[in-house]
């Protein structure tokens, strides 16, 4: 299972063709590939129009040893336009299967689920976003989990050019032995990628691919 | 006389292309949300599929959208800020070239 996740996260490293946003512009497609000290992903999803989302999400956690298949719907639940900002409130959830290949849960098969909400504001200098997610896996796993990052722009670039963030971020598993992690990490954004990249406070490396066609 | 003649032909070859490019006029767009490159791209996704649309040009600066049409051809502002309201943003005011 850990073969075919890695083979398909190859195979998504070279689609073609951001912002980490999980609702595009209408009848756009975006193919997510987040990699962490915790788990890897792929989440690929088409937004019929700008309020939601439909996509598929493969997730491997690396402590668990499992992997979750869901189908994902992201709905924008509200957005706030201003002159200088933006700011945006969605709910994610996805529903499917977890399978685990760990000890007692070896080949084990389950349900699975998972729901959250996700705050974000940005201008083109500061950056602040928040998310949570509960996940429930049958036998296999449940948790909660949730996220913060800042982030500032060292110079304003114009359209088209390569823009650069810093950001921080912080993720609290209250179930987790290490908690809370700490990764400090640039974002670079040009034309239809955008690339983060980060170590932890764990050492783990941290990197993120998203491309939006 | 010869060099007046030269500058009238040099003036119109440049200006001919400019006029051939966007010879059916312009309307500038105020937008809210208008925050970064991927807002920008959103937009040009959605008017690129408007047949009136030659391209449109995004100043992340000004948070105006410059909008070219193709020639004989407009959009009106209530096309225009439904458009813009499906993309995920909002309008603050229309202006049409003069």
């Amino acid at each position: 299972m850990r073969f075919i996740l890695f083979a398909l996260l190859g195979m998504g490293l070279f689609i073609p063709s951001v912002h980490a946003r999980p609702v595009s512009y209408p009848g756009g497609w975006t193919t997510m590939i987040m990699n962490n000290g915790d788990r890897h992903s792929l989440h690929l999803h088409y937004s019929p129009t700008a309020k939601y989302s439909l996509g598929y999400k493969l997730e491997y956690w690396r402590d668990g040893d499992y992997t979750i298949n869901t189908l994902q719907m992201n709905n924008l639940l509200k957005r706030w336009n201003m002159p200088d900002a933006q700011a945006n409130l969605y709910l994610k959830s996805g529903v499917g299967v977890a399978y685990s290949d760990n000890g007692n849960f070896d080949g084990e098969t389950d349900l699975a689920a998972f729901t959250g909400i996700a705050a974000d504001w940005e201008n083109r200098r500061f950056f602040t976003s928040y998310e949570n997610r509960y996940t429930e896996a049958g036998d296999i796993d449940d948790f909660y989990m949730q996220s913060a990052r800042v982030g500032v722009a060292p110079y304003i670039g114009d359209y088209g050019d390569l823009h650069t963030w810093l950001m921080l971020e912080v993720e609290h598993t209250p179930e987790a032995e290490d908690n809370f992690t700490v990764t400090p990490l640039v974002r670079l954004f040009k034309d239809v990628h955008l690339i983060e990249a980060g170590v932890s406070n764990h050492g783990d490396v941290l990197f993120n691919w998203i491309i939006r066609y | 006389m010869k060099n007046l003649f030269l500058t009238t032909i040099l003036v119109l070859a440049l200006s001919a292309p400019a006029y051939a490019m966007h010879p059916g006029g312009t309307v500038n767009v105020d937008i809210n949300g208008l925050v970064c490159d991927f807002c920008a791209r959103a937009l040009e996704k959605v008017f690129g599929k408007q047949e009136a649309v030659d391209n449109i040009t995004v100043n992340l600066d000004t948070k105006i959208v410059t909008i070219h049409f193709n020639e004989g051809q407009s959009l009106d502002d209530e096309t225009i800020t439904q458009l813009i309201n499906d993309a995920g943003y909002s309008v603050e005011g229309i202006k049409h070239d003069e």
